[in-house]
């Protein structure tokens, strides 16, 4: 359906992925009769039924295609690129998790306070900005004036693990204030709720200390939203990383899709689109099977 | 395995505990650079590196370093000779090119006549998609009389035929090559890549050039994000960026640590029309669109000064074609535009649209700019920003009445303007569509058979003068080009006007302080 989906409307939005190539030029236009025999070399002047059965066979047996830019195959570009957003996600959900959990949490034992207000204050900031803006201003703040980071790049963990790290930590950021501030939000709301409960007031009553309070009584219950909405949130990042990646340079795999849909690399984009719809079903099954771990409730149901 | 509620919330704040915060800390590691290694940032990673095909002149840049063809560039963007020793016309009026004795593939192999044959047939092959193909199938003939000489004998006469081999999707290649592994003459072999992310060159030590290149590699990393790629140079990541933003040129310009170099008249914005659409068909009315824009404002606000107002063909000040008496022919003139415009029968002006693209900010703030100026004698142009792709669609297929195009000559020589503006060749995108203007195609085919340099010049100033007649498109603005570098970066130099995009060309003389 999916795949169905994707390449139709592909295929129906204006652009001849043969005429891009042989024009990245961007100056003269290509010789027409270069632009036809490319054209049939990639077989994309076959009728758009046999490109659709031949997608359709491909992907039966596994076979996501090649580049229609440099022959590449999908499949491989995207065992390389995958890991590199699947970890860029994970270092900014990590990060989230590690601001707002604390922040949320001490800002609902204390709401009202001057921390809650100024916690509240900066999520809604870094909710308003869009996460580029943060993306750039990190950049110009800790790259160009401080001079403490990399602007931005890529090396394997493996060639120099020091410098991966260096190299994730801003766009790690830029995602983890955004998602974070979510996150903030959701804790702050969920303790609150949960610190009116008569088993916290009960808590409280039979004289146990406020932190073992909150660690075993408040906490327990309130981070199971949070954790729900974190799944969905790192499901939407898996497509919503476009613009950290393109910032901070990180060649994960949103790049290669909008550099794929720019060129009308038709087999690129549908295998990358077909892979992120997986993984998307894929997140929401784990965050099911998560919530159901964390609340009793549920697993009995 | 039971994911227990303690054992997942345990993990998360194990995980937490990983996150690499200690990294933001004043001194982190930075691109690590490597004695005699310069570090290049790329405006885009280079689609493919195939010699033949033009992919981008970043891609250019890198395959400049991998090959080289007979001819090139020196500093100054005269011709010269690479792989060739010499070259001229003979007595029966083909081109004869001398090989150097001491070029070699990096497969150790010698460069020889035989491998430029079977280059250029390659080039111009039935099945070739080479960007030159056009060109070369112009070669009738290719003859080699000497060991190191061929001659090329071509159906019509070909005077500018020495800067065809000068161009940086032209080179020649070993006939060992395979089709995804060719084997370059360059200065520099091709080390590794990194895909997406980076390319990595070495020196080549059996380059023909003795004591170059003075480099020992170069790694070429991609920064497609304008803003980042000039803080990747200024904070130490890279050594040296192409596509300055225009925005950034002034502040790097006056930066101690770094410097800029800009070409100016590198690249041109135009306006494109339909001719087979009323009322693009009347030159009275393109005339009237060319005097309604005043330059000013779009090289103002679309390239902060950067570049200069364009009121005729796109000549530039300096070259032995350039005649100052028509480089202003559509000087600013909205009353001249008014008058040309009743003249046409549109007193009143007419509605319109304008096409342009959303994808590069310099073609829709030129489309906004002209629209403005256009409104104020009447015309009303609705803007269509599709992306580029579509862009590209709708301007091959003639599916536009305006259009808006930024484009640079494929050489400093006149001719380089034709795939621009000769309204002979076939439609394309990046040409107005269906415009007769058969004074300035005729004027365009005398030129490029004329061998006499005084006939050559008198040849493309009646084009020059036909085309502000017919307008077959109409200049709006040169556009400078910048690279900038770090100080300790010595012997790099932009090409002049339309050569920028082949100062790849002078990284072989490049090093460090």
């Amino acid at each position: 359906m999916v795949a169905s989906i994707v390449f139709l409307s592909l295929h129906l939005v204006p652009g001849d992925p043969a005429e891009l190539l042989l024009s990245s030029g961007g100056g003269g236009a290509p010789d027409p009769a270069a632009v036809a025999e490319l054209r049939a070399q990639l077989g994309l002047d076959r009728p758009l039924h046999v490109q659709y059965g031949a997608f359709l066979a491909g992907l039966v047996r596994g076979d996501l295609g090649a580049s229609i830019v440099d022959g590449y195959p999908v499949l491989s570009e995207i065992g390389t690129r995958l890991p590199r957003t699947l970890e860029l996600i994970a270092a900014g959900s990590v990060l989230a998790l590690a601001l707002a959990i604390p922040a949320g949490t001490l800002a609902a034992s204390r709401a009202g306070a001057g921390f809650d207000r100024a916690a509240s204050g900066a999520a809604a900031l870094l909710l308003a900005v869009p996460v580029f803006v943060v993306g750039t201003l990190l950049v110009l703040l800790l790259a160009d004036l401080l001079h403490w980071m990399p602007a931005g790049g890529y090396v394997p963990l493996g060639q120099a693990p020091l410098q991966h790290l260096t190299l994730l930590a801003l766009p790690a950021l830029a995602i983890g204030l955004g998602l974070g501030a979510v996150l903030f939000r959701m804790t702050r709301a969920a303790v609150l709720d949960v610190l009116g409960r008569d088993h916290v007031r009960t808590a409280r009553a039979k004289g146990l200390a406020p932190a073992r309070v909150t660690l075993r009584h408040v906490l327990r219950l309130a981070l199971t939203p949070v954790l729900t909405v974190l799944g969905l949130h790192m499901g939407a990042l898996l497509g919503g990383t476009v613009l950290v990646e393109y910032v901070f340079n990180w060649p994960g795999l949103s790049t290669p899709l909008l550099t794929a849909v720019s060129a009308r690399d038709y087999p690129m984009v549908m295998g990358i689109v077909l892979v992120i719809s997986l993984l998307f079903l894929l997140i929401n099954l784990v965050v099911d099977l998560l919530y159901a771990a964390l609340d009793p409730r549920v697993r009995g149901a | 395995m039971h994911a227990s509620r303690r054992s997942v919330l345990a993990a998360a704040a194990a995980a937490a505990a990983a996150l690499p915060l200690p990294l933001l800390r004043p001194g982190s590691a930075h691109a690590q650079a490597r004695p005699g290694f310069l570090r290049f940032g790329l405006s885009t990673f280079p689609p493919n590196l195939q010699p033949w095909v033009s992919t981008g002149a970043a891609a250019g840049t890198v395959k400049l370093q991998l090959h080289r063809s007979l001819l090139g560039y020196d500093r100054s963007g005269t011709l010269v000779g690479e792989l060739a020793e010499s070259w001229g016309r003979d007595e029966a009026g083909a081109w004869v090119f001398k090989l150097r004795p001491n070029a070699f593939f990096h497969n150790g192999d010698p460069v020889t006549v035989e491998d430029v044959r079977w280059s250029i047939e390659q080039i111009a092959g039935e099945k070739s998609t080479a960007y030159m193909r056009a060109q070369f199938q112009l070669v009738s003939r290719i003859e080699t009389p000497g060991a190191r000489t061929i001659r090329l004998v071509t159906s019509s006469p070909q005077p500018t035929l020495p800067t065809w081999f000068a161009n940086y999707n032209m080179f020649i290649l070993s006939r060992k090559s395979e089709p995804n592994a060719p084997i370059g003459a360059g200065p520099f072999r091709l080390a590794g890549t990194e895909r997406g992310t980076a390319i990595e060159v070495v020196a080549f030590d059996k380059y023909y050039k003795p004591g170059f290149p003075k480099l020992r590699g170069i790694r070429f990393v991609a920064y497609p994000d304008e803003t980042l790629r000039v803080t990747a140079l200024r904070s130490g990541d890279v050594d040296i960026i192409e596509y300055v933003p225009w925005q950034s040129m002034a502040g790097i310009a006056t930066d101690p640590r770094l410097s800029l170099a800009e070409t100016q008249g590198a690249a041109v914005m135009e306006v494109l029309f339909n001719g087979t659409r009323k009322p693009f068909d009347d030159p009275r009315v393109r005339r009237a669109v060319a005097h309604a824009v005043k330059r000013e404002d779009i090289v103002q606000a679309v390239f902060f000064g950067r570049g200069g107002v364009l009121e005729g063909v796109p000549i530039p000040e300096g070259s032995p074609y350039y005649d100052p008496a028509l480089a202003r022919g559509w000087a600013y003139d909205p009353a001249r535009a008014k008058a040309l415009l009743a003249e046409a029968g549109y007193p009143n002006g007419f509605g319109t649209t304008l096409l342009s693209t959303a994808t590069y900010s310099m073609h829709k703030d030129t489309a906004e700019v002209v629209q403005q100026h256009l409104r104020a004698v009447g015309i009303e142009a609705e803007l269509k920003l599709p992306d580029w792709p579509t862009r590209v669609a709708l301007g091959g297929r003639g599916q536009y009445d305006m259009a808006i195009f930024g484009t640079a000559a494929d050489s400093n020589d006149p001719e380089g303007l034709a795939s621009m503006m000769d309204p002979s060749l076939s439609p394309a995108y990046s040409r107005s569509f269906g415009v007769q203007a058969p004074r300035t195609a005729e004027a365009f085919a005398r030129g490029r058979s004329e061998f006499d340099p005084a006939r050559r010049v008198d040849a493309y100033r009646e084009m020059q003068a036909a085309a502000l007649e017919e307008v077959p498109i109409a200049g709006l603005a040169w556009r400078s080009q910048g690279y900038a570098m770090d100080r300790r970066v010595q012997g790099f130099t932009n090409l002049p006007a339309a050569l920028s995009t082949s100062s790849g060309f002078i990284l072989e003389e490049t090093s460090f302080l």
